[in-house]
């Protein structure tokens, strides 16, 4: 899945995800929060659901030990 | 929040062998946070470049860092416990155009297969050796490993490891290896900044990458939560331009000194044999 | 071909240069150090690599690298140090890779007599690895031969990727004999098989008919990979059933399946005789020496010597000791071939000659060992 505010776009593969929570911690204008849905392995991955906060910094992309998530620029 | 369905792929996509993904490593396990930041080392000199795909060789041991292996989409060896380094030099000898980086744990590299180590930094042999130290044997589930803090539960060592931990960064600077550096998951673009670096210079050059086990480690500190381990970890984190090696121990009361402890441009190995690199 | 006054341990060190071997790795070891030490001034003269490492165990596994990025390697050692290698042996096994490793045998167990000759080695060279596998083991038994076999290990191992064993012991080592040295172009000298496919359809386990996979090695944009554990066509690891039984069978199989051209030995005094020593390696020296005496004395002796000791032939044992009234293995050591030709036999014509010498066998003892049966 992925959301976008109009500079940022957020890209969750959300069968990579395991629920570690570290993208939530680590990001530091809050975007992400715990979801609610799970994905084809049982784990509940993380919502973008401030995406409009996104600074675009990465730490989420970076710290993310699963390949799972990734931030782009928003061409316009 | 607008939701859409994925368009793109993950930038570091093309390096990974995606169809072995999801990986093995457990939730919140660092070994994934060090893998990506090598790979936006690697692909960094790639697009520069200054390094050929086709000639990076990922050459690995046994344990959970040995599984790097099966996931780069490069030429890839996961060969046996503590015999990467050995590997890798006969590799790098017999064809030196070749990039031959081992990656293994702390066990895999200064425990079983601590000989070669020092012997591949005192001939200064032209390999990286990234050496990931997450405290504790995970793969065989929680024993007392080289760097296991001492006096803390592990499986082996119940009553507290009774042994001080193994600098291994101090051990390798004492030899003659061209460039020696500790980083952290925790702070995943020095990784890349040492990787980057070291992968453009010659010589024997290692890496210790600091690293989070909440499966295992995280179970006998009592901190099962990744995000927990991963910011206290963070925490103990200094980060210094040219640190001495005498600040180097890893001590979790103090704090673990990481940054670029040795650099030089000694002739490697294959300098001195009469095969210099390329 | 040139002719060439040389030890067996330098005729084993030109058999390898030979078959385009480009990558020694050792440990000093006696009675195995001058193959090293003689390659080391020699190798780097044509291109190659001679490394002394820190151990057998890092020696092995940098010739399993070397040979991974496309060069011809090996690595010598003796009984002690082959002892350290074998876990590398079976990742030789189990990853198809094509090695050479030299054992020249020495006394032991355990340090034993270094600089004593024995033929203590033969269950360790073909059995000693964990795991289930089938690997060629050639015992020479001169110096021209040592060269030959030397040579031929390497086409062994190129064709069919898989280690190759040659089994030399210290009174060959340090024999001196004229050898026949062959020029380029003089002797077949067979490389890995390369694949035809392109990087995208390529599989690195997935054999041809022959049983044998094509092998791209490091630095060719094949992504190859090289895994120790058990693995399916693409080397990804597995952990059924089928997927161990289709990779273990076949690189077991693929050895086997070669056993008419693997399998080598030759007999002597073989057209009459009531009476047939089984012998391999400098022993066989002595119990030709033997059958001579015996026939001389009007005992119809004959000899059949094996130069393979794995895999082995035992229909061809067979024929020739269905001719014998007994049969007797010769061997310097407590008595290890003679289970494999008690199994080709009749159990009770084959009788044990476990000499157990330092030196090489006198012919007088083995030709007493005989008369004892009569």
């Amino acid at each position: 899945m992925s959301a976008s505010s109009t500079k940022f776009r957020v890209n969750i593969i959300t069968n990579r995800c395991k629920e570690c929570g570290i993208c939530i911690g680590v990001c530091p204008t809050k975007v992400l929060v715990k979801g609610d849905k799970h994905n084809e392995h049982g784990f509940r991955y993380p919502l973008p659901v401030n995406i409009e906060r996104c600074i675009g910094c990465r730490l989420c992309e970076y710290n993310c030990p699963d390949f799972a998530i990734f931030v782009e620029v928003v061409k316009k | 929040m607008v939701v859409s369905t994925l368009e793109s792929s993950h930038p570091l996509d093309k390096y990974l062998r995606t169809a072995r993904l999801p990986h093995i490593w457990c939730p919140g396990c660092g070994l994934g946070i060090a893998l990506g930041s090598i790979m936006r080392a690697i692909d960094k000199r790639i697009k520069e470049g200054t390094l050929k795909k086709e000639n990076l060789v990922f050459v690995t041991g046994i344990g959970c860092s040995a599984r790097t292996s099966f996931y780069v989409n490069f030429d890839a060896a996961h060969t046996l416990h503590g015999r990467a380094i050995a590997f890798a030099t006969g590799a790098k000898l017999a064809k030196p155009e070749l990039e031959v980086i081992v990656i293994g744990g702390d066990g895999d590299i200064a425990g079983i297969g601590g000989n070669h180590l020092l012997h591949a930094a005192k001939r200064n042999m032209d390999l990286i050796v990234l050496m990931i130290t997450n405290f504790v044997y995970a793969m065989t589930g929680g024993q007392v490993a080289p760097t296991t803090p001492l006096g803390l539960y592990t499986t082996t060592t119940p009553h507290g490891n009774p042994e001080p931990p193994l600098n291994v960064v101090k051990v390798v600077s004492s030899l003659n290896a061209n460039y020696v550096a500790r980083a952290s998951v925790t702070h995943p673009a020095l990784v890349e900044q040492y990787v980057y670096k070291a992968l453009g210079m010659r010589g024997f050059r290692f890496i210790e990458i600091l690293s989070t086990c909440p499966e295992i480690f995280g179970r006998h500190i009592g901190m099962r939560d990744p995000f927990t381990l991963y910011s206290t970890l963070r925490s103990k984190v200094i980060v210094k331009q040219s640190p001495s090696i005498e600040e180097s121990d890893l001590d979790w009361g103090k704090g673990f000194v990481i940054g670029e402890y040795l650099v030089r441009d000694n002739p490697g190995y294959l300098d001195r044999i009469g095969r210099g690199l390329k | 071909m040139r002719k060439s006054f040389i030890s067996g341990n330098i005729a084993i060190a030109e058999g390898a240069i030979t078959a385009g071997m480009r990558f020694f790795a050792g440990y000093p070891i006696t009675p195995a150090s001058d193959i090293m030490e003689y390659l080391a001034e020699r190798l780097p003269e044509i291109g190659g690599v001679v490394t002394q490492f820190e151990d057998e165990i890092a020696s092995i596994n940098a010739v399993v690298g070397a040979s991974w990025a496309g060069v011809k390697s090996m690595t010598a050692t003796s009984g002690p140090g082959f002892s350290l290698m074998l876990e590398a042996l079976g990742l030789a096994v189990i990853t198809e890779t094509p090695l050479v490793v030299v054992d020249v045998m020495r006394a032991g167990p355990s340090t034993g007599v270094p600089t004593k000759t024995s033929q203590s080695d033969v269950m360790q060279v073909r059995y000693g690895a964990h795991g289930d596998y089938v690997i060629p083991v050639f015992a020479p038994w001169s110096a021209q031969e040592a060269y030959d076999l030397t040579i031929k290990a390497f086409n062994v191992a190129e064709s069919l990727r898989t280690p190759v064993i040659l089994l030399s012991d210290a009174v060959i080592a340090h024999l001196w004999e004229s050898v026949l040295l062959a020029e380029p172009g003089e002797v077949e000298v067979i490389n890995r098989k390369k694949p035809s496919s392109p990087p995208d359809e390529y599989l690195p386990y997935k054999p041809d008919n022959d049983l044998v996979p094509p092998m791209a090695t490091f630095g060719e944009g094949y992504n190859v990979i090289v895994e120790s554990l058990i693995h399916d066509e693409r080397g990804f690891y597995r952990q059924d059933r089928e997927a161990y039984r289709n990779l273990v069978k076949r690189i077991v199989n693929k050895v086997l399946s070669r056993v008419d051209s693997l399998f080598e030995v030759e007999a002597y005094y073989g057209d009459d005789y009531k009476y047939l020593l089984v012998s391999f390696g400098s022993t066989a020296r002595s119990a030709l020496a033997a059958a001579r005496i015996l026939r001389k004395s009007g005992i119809k002796a004959s000899l059949l010597r094996l130069k393979t000791l794995s895999p082995l032939k035992l229909e061809t044992l067979r024929k020739y000791c269905d001719e014998a009234e007994k049969i007797f293995v010769v061997e310097n050591n407590m008595g290890k071939l003679v289970h494999d030709v008690e199994r080709a036999a009749e159990n009770d014509k084959v009788i044990s000659l476990p000499l157990l010498d330092l030196e090489i066998p006198e012919p007088k003892d083995i030709v007493e060992g005989v008369r004892k049966w009569l």
